[in-house]
């Protein structure tokens, strides 16, 4: 299908192995095999989608399917695209270099707000018509899936269809229904957006009208009969579902750059900021026996020198130091690493990173969150100040040469005395430092790093606005004016502008649709990084399309009001997430429902509850 | 694979020895590496036709089931030639190598090349500029060990044997931009490296350069 040589381009670029291919694991099929193309496309670069584990789990999940082929697309860096345009030259996959126009369907993975225009670059390189109406028979289906898609709207107009929960079961329904349609000779779109739109997970946009009263949003409505008002996201029982023993080992360096060996899906810490904890519950486990059977499995399909375990927690694995000894012992005398992405800033977790790291003297990192206890208990983060103190005087004895810690400002009920808490938290811990014997220290440092608020979909916050730019910028020069002083510490944050942009598409809704499309015509590109980043053009896309921005990031609706987001259900009661919000402004915590039992949050039939026999606790 | 740095290539080595379970030694120490040397490493964007690695093993395995194992594991465009084993006692290639043979085929050959490579070859000087964490200027031409300019069939090529090793070294490419159009019309590769053998440099299959080059000629493509 190759009709362009694009090898040449690859001496034209920097990192050329971003558009290579032909990794181990990389699959190519005999195109006489192939009724189904797919591309899965990732929005951003190679380095980034590379450690992306949707992505490898239905990369393989799709080749897996007999007649099915799904190659990769990741965004090109500015430099190829300047190329690709100059040269007329539409972009294409990685595995067999075919123009991104020329798959039966082009599966984004939607990760966060500052990926949007990404897509929307990838679509137009790709000769793909951006909006969903003005797609033509021939056409490509665009399919969008991820945490993004349990607020689609400000996309809504792009895609053809959403998926929304887990991918595993969902997809092979959605292909064999395709190749259904492909059999039956019915040219139409309109014909297979209709098949599907009653699988259960899938939204197709176009059948969907959001209404309005008096100029608010007012809810969303059906266009046809036969159609759910509400999407249910899509849940797999992880211990029987598929997942990838091989993937593609990348040559060059890449963001997290090992294996991925996902421990459980969904997460119990109920941390009231955090949209994922609420989007991918319930918990649900894989068994010790399962785990180590990948484990060992992935290793030698891949050679990776790292195994990372990973999940939203894994240090609430149940039983997660038998599992660490298990896939020690599987992966005896192979060189293998194993680590955990994050763990909670407790003394327990320090001991696990310990059991399972080779070198002790790197760095540990927490995320307090807040800087005062008043305020962890608002988001729910249960963790006091002695415990933090203690985890931090332990890594620190145990040679560890760097802490690296989170926080968040702009929190609901934030204060200035929440935003110097962080800063007495940081001076307790480098007391910590001082206080060790000067001959039996080495070099330490503290990076604190102070990301901004964002209210979320589906979350408890999802009723606060986000504090005015101003704001965001007063409070990082506090800190920034309060760290200067000490030398041991490095303080980073995000951009304010662009923590205000995720506010608004956060929270939006199908208006922003043509602000979007705006901005990424008047040059906007790969948002998430910031030396590309344009507030100021985007600025002049929300006055070009007479939208205030500010509307969106600082709407309080009413417990009552209607949201844009609520017609997809992520299984989780409203009720819930009104009665965390309560708890929230009077500063109560909730429990873990694992520890604590059943909190309500809506579930039905909650494997993580035991009811499921096979799936404890 | 050419595009792959390296340190990239190195890790798809040893990528692949863990999933052949192939039995590499371990450095001592605080962090042990496998222990793999590569004689001579290749520029990024370099192909090279004859390359060297020294793997050191726990246990010895039958020549052919190591290369059938190995072969498995990489990736295409890496194509093991041969193995050898060598005493352990033996210094790795990489602490005798001394010189690299790079061929650049030009599209069509002109006399103005053959006087190029009269000038270098009487040079006194050749000052090549390298930026690094700082500019430096580079002399070049005692790297420059011996160059031979050929007319084949409209085309010409030229063979450069370069120095290589610990004790510097020219790159290809600052000898082919002092000929006219060399850096955007030639295409250059690495065609084999040379130890250091007394008085002479020969192939780590112990042919001499004057008899290497001899072969190269005739096998290359018209």
């Amino acid at each position: 299908m190759r009709k362009f040589d694009y090898r040449a381009l690859l001496d034209k670029v920097q990192k050329p192995a971003r558009y290579l291919g032909k990794e181990i694991n990389a699959v190519h099929k005999d195109p006489d095999d192939v009724q189904l193309h797919i591309a899965l496309a990732f929005p951003d670069l190679y380095e980034v989608g590379m450690s992306h584990l949707g992505l490898k789990i239905l990369y393989a999940l799709s080749n897996n399917i007999p007649g099915v082929y799904a190659e990769r697309v990741f965004a090109p860096a500015r430099d190829m695209e300047e190329l690709l345009r100059a040269g007329g030259l539409p972009l294409f996959s990685l595995e067999t270099w075919t123009p991104l126009h020329a798959f039966d369907l082009v599966g984004f993975t939607i990760q966060y707000e500052l990926c949007y225009t990404a897509i929307l670059n990838m679509l137009e390189l790709g000769g793909i018509p951006l909006r969903s109406k003005e797609r033509k028979d021939g056409n490509p289906f665009i399919v969008g899936g991820g945490p993004g898609a349990f607020n689609p709207e400000p996309l809504a107009p792009f895609f053809d269809f959403f998926v929304i929960g887990d991918g595993e079961e969902v997809l092979p329904e959605l292909l064999k229904e395709y190749q259904r349609w492909k059999k039956s000779g019915d040219q139409q779109r309109i014909s297979f957006l209709r098949r599907i739109a009653s699988i259960p997970g899938i939204y197709v946009p176009s059948f969907y009208e959001p209404l309005e009263k008096d100029g608010k949003f007012a809810g969303i409505k059906p266009l046809l009969s036969g159609i759910p008002s509400k999407i249910t996201k899509r849940t797999v029982d992880l211990e029987h579902s598929f997942y990838p023993e091989a993937f593609p080992v990348p040559y060059m360096k890449v963001v997290h750059d090992r294996a991925m060996l996902e421990l459980f899906r969904g997460c119990t810490q109920g941390c009231r900021f955090c949209q994922a904890g609420i989007i991918y519950r319930p918990v649900r486990n894989r068994s010790i026996p399962r785990l180590r059977q990948l484990a060992g499995n992935i290793i030698a399909r891949t050679g990776f020198e790292e195994l990372s375990l990973t999940s939203l927690s894994s240090g609430d694995y149940p039983g997660i130091e038998e599992l660490v000894d298990e896939l020690k012992e599987e992966l005896e005398g192979k060189d293998v690493q194993l680590s955990f992405p994050s763990l909670r800033a407790e003394s327990s977790a320090l001991k696990l990173a310990d059991r399972v790291q080779r070198n002790r003297s790197g760095g540990v990192t927490f995320a307090p969150e807040a800087g005062t206890q008043r305020l962890r208990n608002v988001i729910n983060k249960r963790i006091s100040r002695e415990e933090i103190l203690g985890a931090a005087a332990e890594a620190i004895s145990s040679g560890r040469n760097h802490v690296k810690l989170y926080f968040m400002i702009g929190l609901p009920t934030e204060k200035d005395e929440d935003i110097l808490g962080i800063v007495k938290l940081v001076q307790d811990i480098l007391a910590i430092y001082e206080k060790r014997d000067k001959k039996n220290r080495g070099p330490f440092r503290i990076t604190v790093s102070a990301a901004t608020f964002v209210p979320k979909a589906h979350t408890p916050f999802q009723w606060e606005p986000q504090i005015p730019l101003k704001e965001i910028r007063r409070r990082q020069a506090l800190l920034k004016r309060e760290f200067r002083p000490l030398r041991k510490v490095d303080f980073t944050w995000h951009e304010a502008e662009m923590s205000f942009l995720e506010a608004v598409f956060a929270r939006g809704d199908r208006k922003l649709a043509p602000v979007l499309e705006k901005a990424y015509r008047m040059g906007s590109r790969l948002d998430a990084w910031s030396d590309k980043f344009s507030f100021s053009l985007w600025k002049r896309a929300f006055e070009a399309e007479g939208l205030d921005p500010e509307y969106y990031t600082e709407f309080q609706p009413g417990y009552d009001d209607p949201l844009p987001w609520d017609h997809i259900d992520t299984k989780v009661s409203k009720e819930y997430l009104i009665k965390e919000h309560r708890r929230a402004i009077r500063g109560e915590t909730t429990g873990d429902c694992r520890v604590e039992g059943c909190r309500g949050c809506g579930i039905k039939n909650c494997p993580g509850m035991g009811v499921d026999g096979n799936l404890s606790l | 694979m050419k595009y792959i740095s390296h340190l990239d290539l190195q890790r798809v080595f040893t990528r692949a020895l863990r999933r052949g379970a192939i039995p590499v030694a371990f450095s001592q120490g605080f962090n042990p590496q496998p222990r793999l040397v590569f004689a001579a490493p290749l520029a990024v964007g370099l192909e090279g036709k004859n390359e060297y690695l020294d793997l050191y093993l726990t246990s010895c395995w039958e020549k052919e089931v190591l290369k059938q194992v190995l072969q498995e594991q990489l990736p295409g465009g890496l194509a093991i030639k041969t193995i050898t084993f060598v005493d352990l006692s033996a210094e790795p290639l990489s602490a005798l190598v001394e010189a690299a043979l790079y061929v650049a085929l030009f599209p069509s050959f002109s006399e103005q090349y053959v006087l190029t490579v009269a000038d270098i070859l009487q040079a006194k000087e050749i000052v090549a500029v390298r930026t690094g964490k700082k500019e430096r200027k580079v002399d070049i031409r005692p790297f420059i060990y011996s160059l031979k300019i050929k007319n084949d069939s409209g085309g010409a090529q030229l063979f450069m044997l370069l120095a290589a090793g610990s004790k510097g070294g020219a790159r290809p490419e600052e000898v082919l931009s002092l000929f006219p159009g060399g850096k955007e019309t030639a295409k250059v590769f690495r065609e084999n490296i040379f130890l250091r053998n007394g008085e002479t440099l020969l192939t780590p299959a112990g042919e001499t350069y004057e008899e290497y080059l001899q072969k190269v000629q005739l096998s290359l493509p018209a």
